[in-house]
């Protein structure tokens, strides 16, 4: 995901604005609007869901308008009364500042068809994950003759130099963090094990990337061989030809909720809950599982098949026992200092 | 007679600036106020009044040493700039007429590309197996690859290079304006080449190459892609800080503090700019 200054702009100024003007507000019927992310998301969702919605739904106006998290918020909260979204898109971080701030609107689950049929962690009353992402062990097959098979693998010596990680900006970095302490007995509360574990890992680190997209450019310039990597963008760089791998380690994958929220004060309400639904649909799932989006399913009913059954879990049962979500309402506790930490102390 | 039927022109000139003064204080002044106003909450939800957020930076020395970092690589890539960027203007000057168009284009070619393609241009050449590595590889020199992406050193080279053009033109423009005749005549007066290039040259052009510090001061300060893209995630600079504290945490008061320390600290930088320039025209008219 790219950011700019404009973006961060935007952000602050509409923070300020709902301040400055709290009665700024345009009442006007509108179609219904889903902000969904940048780049590879927009693309599956522009191509799959979008498509799939309007079929069931009388061809009903939708339009998609990407954007990270933090705009989704500042939009939102710059608008309250007259929101100009209606459907968020979130990691989990960003997801329970928004339902914090009081902009969700609880799902209507009763009136879902495929609520019910998601796997339990998927069931999140706020808002459903219609999709995971997934973290595990990247590598370039062509430097690292040993496919790695855990974590601990990167502390190895023979990485000296090679290990690429990013910092705890994005939420594949904090996830990693929280992965790493709690193999060395932390846990989300408590990571000073994992801070332990990366200044042991210092020899080896040959870069941390800001953000995951800058991490992935890394493998494609042979600056770092080995390091934690997200599937989705590890699949979208093996397609175009980088010799990268990626194997869920022993340990278990570090797995997030994408989960998508109603906008609360929501014009559409009824529109944007059939719109979450239809992400929860097999048939929705199943398109967007196969090459190339290859996005982690989450209803029961889909039958995982091609790369992520290869990869990740060739069932449902079987991602039940890899896949270990993390405690994100901990995390954002403490991740402000977990951040400044970092700045200070971790230094190559 | 004829001075009194006149039209007054400098109310028609103040008239002229009114759309840009209102375009100036919508877009502008008016976000900085509001930027002011969140900077002055206590909080992140926004609830109480206070200056904090100020005390916050101002009393951590981290924080102040994540600034003086952040002005101290201006300086560093403003001096790389300048000692490249004026053999290339002298250059220009003294190049024939289609040379000189061939220099210009040279010079304003990375302005016709994106900054995040030139900088990832810079990704390819400081890699561990990038154009540097790989030729002093073949030549002998190193036999493991150095370490030049993600390093302070190769991130002021590339800022360097995305920045030139914005000194390379102010100092075309200073230089275009220097007398050719002068540094004839300090040659007869019997002047070395270098005596007159410092005590000539170097005066006459001191408002260009003070213009010229200034703009690629103040946007390889800024310069946020090339900073995490070349610098990478572990060093910390203004832009990155203001990014982490309003977009990873949504600590928007924090932001917009050091957003507003940020600017007040760039603006002492320029004004000291200013009065080098002050001082150097009073220099050059003495």
């Amino acid at each position: 995901m790219s950011f700019n200054r404009r973006t961060l702009l935007t952000a602050s100024l509409t923070m300020g604005a709902m301040h400055a003007f709290p009665g700024l507000s345009y009442a006007q019927a509108r179609r219904l609007v889903f902000a969904t992310f940048t780049g590879s998301w927009e693309e599956a969702h522009k191509d799959v869901l979008v498509p799939a919605f309007r079929k069931a739904n009388a061809d009903a106006e939708i339009t998609l308008d990407p954007m990270l998290s933090v705009d989704q918020i500042a939009k939102v909260k710059a608008a309250l009364t007259n929101p100009p979204i209606d459907v968020m898109l979130h990691d989990p971080g960003p997801a329970l500042v928004a339902i914090d701030q009081g902009l969700v609107e609880p799902f209507p689950i009763a009136k879902s068809a495929h609520y019910k049929d998601l796997i339990p962690d998927a069931q999140v009353e706020t808002g459903p994950a219609p999709f995971f992402q997934v973290v595990g062990i990247t590598y370039n097959p062509e430097k690292v003759k040993t496919p790695p098979t855990s974590w601990e693998d990167i502390w190895k010596p023979e990485f000296k130099g090679r290990v690429g990680i990013t910092n705890l900006n994005s939420t594949l970095g904090t996830g990693w963090l929280v992965e790493i302490a709690r193999m060395r007995g932390g846990s989300e509360a408590n990571v000073d094990a994992g801070f332990k574990a990366i200044e042991d890992l210092r020899p080896n680190l040959g870069a941390v990337a800001s953000n995951p997209g800058a991490l992935a450019t890394l493998y494609q310039q042979g600056q770092v061989d080995i390091g934690p990597g997200n599937f989705n963008a590890i699949q979208i760089l093996k397609a175009r030809g980088v010799p990268v791998e990626f194997v869920a380690p022993k340990e278990g994958a570090i797995a997030f909720k994408t989960t998508m929220h109603i906008v609360k004060n929501s014009p559409n309400i009824e529109m944007a809950t059939k719109l979450i639904d239809a992400a929860l649909s097999p048939e929705v799932q199943t398109k967007l599982m196969e090459s190339p989006y290859l996005i982690v399913p989450t209803n029961t009913k889909v039958k995982m098949s091609g790369e992520i059954a290869k990869v990740l879990a060739k069932d449902h049962a079987d991602m039940k026992a890899k896949f270990k979500f993390q405690d994100w309402k901990k995390i954002n506790e403490q991740r402000a200092g977990w951040i400044e930490k970092f700045n200070r102390d971790i230094k190559i | 007679m004829a001075t009194a039927t006149r039209p007054n022109t400098t109310t028609y000139e103040l008239k002229l600036a009114l759309p840009l003064a209102l375009f100036f204080c919508a877009f502008f002044l008016a976000p900085l106020a509001i930027l002011f106003f969140v900077s002055l909450h206590t909080d992140p939800s926004m609830s109480k009044m206070g200056v904090a957020q100020y005390w916050k930076f101002l009393s951590d020395p981290f924080s102040i040493g994540v600034l003086l970092r952040t002005l101290w690589i201006g300086v560093e890539v403003s001096v790389l700039c300048l000692l490249l960027g004026l053999p290339m203007a002298w250059i220009y000057m003294r190049a024939s007429g289609w040379m000189q168009s061939v220099l210009m284009l040279v010079v304003l070619l990375p302005l016709l590309t994106s900054v995040v393609v030139r900088t990832f241009a810079w990704i390819v050449i400081l890699g561990r197996q990038g154009i540097v590595n790989s030729t002093l590889f073949a030549l002998g020199f190193i036999e493991t690859p150095l370490r030049l992406l993600y390093t302070e050193s190769g991130m002021i080279v590339a800022l360097a290079q995305v920045q030139m053009p914005l000194m390379v033109l102010p100092l075309v423009t200073a230089l275009s304006r220097l007398d050719p005749n002068l540094l004839d005549a300090s040659a007869a007066l019997g002047a070395g080449q270098w005596r007159t290039f410092s005590k000539v040259v170097l005066p006459l052009t001191l408002p260009g190459i003070i213009a010229g510090c200034l703009l690629t001061y103040a946007a390889s300060i800024t310069a946020f892609i090339t900073q995490t893209l070349v610098g990478g995630g572990q060093m910390l600079f203004m832009p990155m800080y203001i990014y982490q504290q309003s977009s990873t945490l949504n600590n928007w008061p924090f932001a917009a503090a050091i957003s507003i320390i940020f600017l007040c600290a760039v603006l002492a930088v320029v004004s000291l700019f200013n009065a080098l320039g002050r001082l150097s025209s009073g220099y050059t008219h003495s």
